[in-house]
């Protein structure tokens, strides 16, 4: 921040983290450029927040973030197959589900049936 | 790596449909022309505003007032996230948030020729959001798929809001047409008035240099004529379909050639207008815009000494 007699002000830039609800992470939306993180955070309600709703702002001083480099793509290289890790890789299971007249289960399927159906009472 | 590489590997990272950052190396010619876009995208964004403004206290409706300062308020909101991003590419340029704001006022930066003129009536008021931001949204859909990364996730929140803003332009009109006679040729003289701008919009029929070079940078993709004729495809049936005549005689599809054929606007006149700030109400609200940035510079000012004071402490 700097501010000569010339009458040029200089504000900080601020990168700007909405928390939609609380069931959310925050999510960076951009940026702000503020005088201090008091209205960096009314700038960014007033830029991020004039129709969707949140329950949290986090401004972050721009220089305070350490970032990886863009044009260096070998930093996020896959060197090799990571099917193991993903449900996509198990996909064969539907098919051996099947000799055992079954179907294969997914994380959705638990979800919509805890929803759908809740707990009887006991 | 030698200038000339830089250059290559910046061309293959277009090709390759990458996305360029405010931190990436680039051409000092795609630094240039992207903030000579981006800039006047965002002062036309400020300066749009004004027209609308002089609407906010005379709307017809509480409704109708509520709608036209949500709309001001995402013009302005929209101005900022641009300069913003303007910023970021000035700033190895040795440019500030100051200067962009200074060259508006001072005449130094152009902004789109249809906030140059007046909106008389409250059908105006309603032209501007149905077919001036359309015209823009036009525009704008168009450059998502910019090469700028900052400058394409800011467009994307832009157009979000710019949909509520043809919305609530349709909807006046809309109003206006199932009105009174009076009410339907005050709407009629808005499309008179309106008609020979929204074409000046798009920019010049020939691909100027500039041009070609931000396509070349994939800094846009469509020429200005293609997204002009995209204008008269979507909104020329619906402008008829209200029984409303647009100015302009020789107006016609060519199914040969599959365009529109249309009378060309005043490209010296409107020019003019942009180049020198001499539309009808040019000067009065570049005055309005001096008197808000110099007026307020205390507390701006004071803004940042309270800051100061606040981390002593
Ligand atoms: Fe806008
Ligand atoms: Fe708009």
């Amino acid at each position: 921040m700097n501010h000569g007699d010339s009458g040029r002000i200089q504000y900080d830039v601020f990168e700007v983290f909405v928390q939609k609800t609380q069931a959310d992470p925050h999510v960076h939306m951009g940026s702000v450029v503020a005088p201090s993180p008091d209205m960096a955070l009314h700038t960014a309600r007033e830029n991020f927040l004039r129709r969707e709703s949140g329950v949290n702002i986090w401004v972050v001083p721009r220089r305070e973030v350490t970032a990886t480099p863009y044009d260096d793509p070998d930093y996020f290289a896959r060197e090799m197959d990571r099917k193991y890790r993903e449900v996509s890789g198990y996909s064969e299971n539907g098919r051996l589900w099947k000799m055992y007249r079954e179907k294969a289960m997914h994380l959705d399927d638990i979800v919509r049936d805890l929803e759908e159906k809740p707990l009887r009472d006991r | 790596m030698t200038e000339e590489e830089r250059q290559a590997r910046f061309m293959e990272r277009l090709e390759r449909g990458e996305k360029i950052e405010a931190t990436d190396w680039m051409p000092d010619e795609y630094r240039r022309l992207l903030l000579k876009l981006i800039h006047m995208h965002g002062v036309s964004e400020i300066m749009g505003a004004f027209p609308e403004k002089e609407w906010v206290p005379r709307a017809p409706t509480l409704k109708r007032k509520l709608a036209m300062m949500a709309k001001v308020q995402d013009e302005m909101g929209h101005g900022q996230l641009l300069l913003r991003v303007a910023e970021d590419i000035a700033a190895p340029l040795g440019k500030t948030r100051e200067d962009l704001v200074t060259d508006l006022i001072d005449g130094r930066v152009k902004f789109h020729n249809v906030f140059h003129m007046e909106a008389p009536t409250w059908a105006d008021a309603g032209v501007i959001g149905w077919l001036v931001d359309g015209a823009a949204i036009i525009n704008q859909a168009a450059l998502l798929e910019t090469s700028y990364g900052p400058y394409a996730r800011v467009l994307k929140r832009i157009c979000a809001e710019e949909s509520f803003h043809m919305q609530h332009g349709e909807n006046i009109i809309l109003a206006l047409t199932g009105g009174t006679d009076e009410q339907r040729r005050m709407l009629q003289d808005a499309v008179n008035r309106w008609w020979e701008s929204l074409l000046f919009f798009f920019g010049p029929v020939e691909v100027t240099e500039a041009a070609r070079k931000m396509i070349q940078y994939k800094i846009r993709t469509k020429t200005n004529e293609e997204l002009r004729q995209q204008f008269f495809n979507k909104y020329v049936p619906r402008i008829r379909s209200l029984g409303l005549t647009i100015p302009d005689p020789d107006l016609r599809y060519d199914e040969k050639e599959k365009r529109w054929r249309f009378t060309p606007p005043d490209w010296k006149r409107f020019s003019e207008i942009v180049r020198f700030n001499r539309g009808p109400k040019s000067r009065d609200r570049i005055r309005l815009r001096r008197f808000a940035h110099e007026e307020q510079r205390w507390v701006r000012k004071a803004m940042v000494r309270s800051g100061a004071a606040q981390s002593v402490v």
